[in-house]
């Protein structure tokens, strides 16, 4: 069976937190929680998820902060992350290298964002694959 | 003395005496004419002398009349002098105090006069600027602060390319003791005979407006957000309860959850409507053209319409022109006209109706889509209101279907920025003879902000914002 993998919530608003961890785990992943981008950035560097959902206002460190931070460790540059707002896409543009998809919260199915994040997991595997078998 | 009469003398004598008293008699004669001559001379000369006289008193007249004019066209001179000298003044006075700075140079391009904003905005005073080219006193960067070159200098771009107007809209100024700011510059040249002779540049600080335009923003999103939040979570929520993921639901609760989560997606179009509504409005929305393949991106458009296409078993048929491949437009936004009409089209036909959906070249720069129902139609008499915010039309409010009556005023801000046009027809009676929506779009669409679209009678929806 395949290794269960671990996502990390930073999100400030309970409901919506309470809402990604009840389906994740309905889904059989593992999930960590951080209620501000202090926690968030904190919690990512010492517990390595496989994937991060990342709010982008947050009170204490909002989202943009917390991304830079993480991207700066070197573990951090490469995990995969995913914009999950409210907030308006006019920075969509400028995220696209950084971050791999920004999703807007009340476009979105919990179970579309699940799969979305099943397909990101997928996708990482084979280029790590990918990446061992071209060394 | 004894007068002896002549009895005898010779002839010769005689005759000699005859001819002479002849002689005589004519000289006699032409003295006399000539006498008469003269009188008549004289009194000729009588009369001229009168008439001298005459003119001679006229003349003494008009001198009179003549230096009297002097004096007073004197005085009118000196007090238009004066007069002028005032206007000249106060204009001057104008001129260095507008709020805007001032500057302007001679055909080469050299500075003869700046107003005294120009000197405060520029850090510089008139006698260091006078005389010398602008190009070497002005240097100006971009938001990024790269140089900007000089063919973009509106006041070279007036001078060189004989533009009649230029400006650069946002171009930033660093002086030597502050920060850099930004500018809006606006240039025109001065024209005497056909030929230019200068150019006048007119420039602002527009910090604050800036920072006005960076609060609207804020506040679209701000909004944006706040609202949507609680949204989230009552879509979330809902989903997992219809789902099943913590528990079944009998037949009656699924129902009534159905019509919560439903009535929650209305919310979230409205506010996600209203939210462009907003950005068209305060004029953030800026149309970045890219290449786009626009018959690949319609038909992504009508594959997320899929499922009601075909859960309603409405009869769709699409086609795009073989010629057109890719065109210059804004992704989103010709992604949001699409979804508008094509939307629009499916959710006011019945189920089993009809729609035909095609994107053709009309001539060698533009496209146009057609997309023509059997649905329910506009009535004839609200036919003018359709493209108004927040209008739906009588039939379809009756018909039970949602709307958020902002769609097709989106359609038509984003299409007619992008210098294009959208229009409708349908016949509008009471069997359901369905609408017909035409959108003209140039091939080329260019860099552009969106400003306020203005129909009659509208009213803008951010009026106590825009204060």
């Amino acid at each position: 069976m395949q290794k269960q993998k671990t996502i990390l919530i930073i999100e400030d608003e309970k409901s919506l937190r309470g809402a990604l961890v009840d389906i994740l785990r309905l889904k059989n992943f593992l999930t960590l929680e951080a209620k501000n981008g202090r926690e968030g950035v904190e919690s990512a560097l010492s517990n390595h998820p496989d994937l991060i959902l990342l709010d982008l206002i947050m009170p204490e460190m909002d989202g943009m902060a917390t991304l830079k931070n993480i991207r700066e460790d070197v573990w951090g540059k490469g995990v995969p992350i995913i914009i999950l707002t409210n907030l308006s896409g006019a920075i969509e543009e400028f995220m696209d290298d950084v971050v791999t998809y920004y999703l807007i919260k009340s476009d979105w199915k919990l179970h579309d964002i699940v799969k979305k994040i099943g397909d990101v997991l997928d996708t990482q595997e084979s280029r790590v694959v990918a990446g061992v078998l071209l060394q | 003395m004894n007068k002896r009469p002549i009895i005898s003398a010779s002839d010769d004598i005689i005759l000699n005496l005859k001819i002479l008293a002849r002689e005589k008699e004519k000289v006699r004669k032409k003295l006399v004419a000539t006498a008469k001559k003269l009188a008549v001379t004289a009194a000729k000369l009588v009369v001229t002398a009168r008439e001298k006289e005459v003119v001679r008193r006229k003349l003494a007249v008009t001198a009179a009349k003549l230096k009297k004019s002097y004096e007073t066209l004197e005085k009118k001179v000196f007090e238009r002098t004066k007069s002028l000298e005032m206007a000249r003044a106060k204009e001057e006075a104008i001129l260095l105090s507008i709020g805007d700075g001032l500057l302007a140079t001679d055909e080469k391009g050299n500075i003869i006069f700046i107003n005294k904003t120009a000197e405060k905005l520029l850090g510089k005073e008139s006698n260091e600027v006078v005389g010398k080219n602008f190009s070497r006193i002005i240097p100006l960067e971009d938001e990024k602060g790269i140089f900007i070159p000089l063919e973009k200098h509106p006041v070279n771009m007036v001078l060189v390319t004989g533009a009649t107007t230029a400006q650069l809209s946002t171009a930033y100024y660093k002086r030597k003791d502050t920060k850099r700011f930004p500018m809006a510059i606006m240039a025109t040249p001065v024209i005497l005979d056909k030929k230019v002779i200068g150019t006048i540049k007119v420039f602002r600080d527009i910090t604050s407006e800036r920072e006005i335009d960076k609060a609207k923003t804020e506040f679209v999103s701000l909004a944006s957000h706040q609202l949507r939040t609680p949204l989230s979570t009552v879509n979330w929520y809902a989903e997992m309860l219809l789902a099943g993921d913590v528990g079944k639901l009998n037949e009656k609760q699924e129902k009534y959850l159905d019509e919560v989560y439903r009535s929650n997606q209305r919310m979230v179009e409205l506010v996600n409507a209203l939210l462009d509504v907003a950005s068209l409005e305060l004029g953030t929305f800026v149309i970045e053209p890219e290449r786009v393949d626009v018959c690949a991106l319609t038909e992504n458009v009508i594959g997320e319409q899929k499922p009601q296409i075909e859960a309603r078993k409405l009869r769709f048929s699409f086609s795009c022109e073989k010629g057109i491949s890719f065109m210059q437009a804004d992704p989103k936004l010709l992604r949001m006209v699409v979804q508008n009409i094509l939307s629009n089209a499916v959710k006011y036909t019945p189920d089993r109706g009809k729609i035909k959906f095609s994107i053709t070249l009309t001539d060698k720069k533009n496209i146009l889509l057609k997309i023509s129902d059997t649905g329910y139609g506009i009535p004839k008499n609200q036919q003018d209101k359709i493209f108004t915010k927040l209008f739906r039309a009588d039939n379809v409010r009756n018909k039970d279907t949602d709307g958020t009556g902002l769609g097709l005023y989106i359609v038509k801000s984003i299409v007619e920025n992008s210098g294009g046009k959208v229009w409708f027809t349908s016949p509008g009676g009471t069997n359901h003879d369905g609408a017909t929506f035409y959108v003209s779009l140039p091939l080329n669409a260019s860099k552009k902000s969106i400003a306020n679209l203005v129909i009659e009678n509208e009213r803008p929806l951010l009026k106590a914002i825009n204060h």
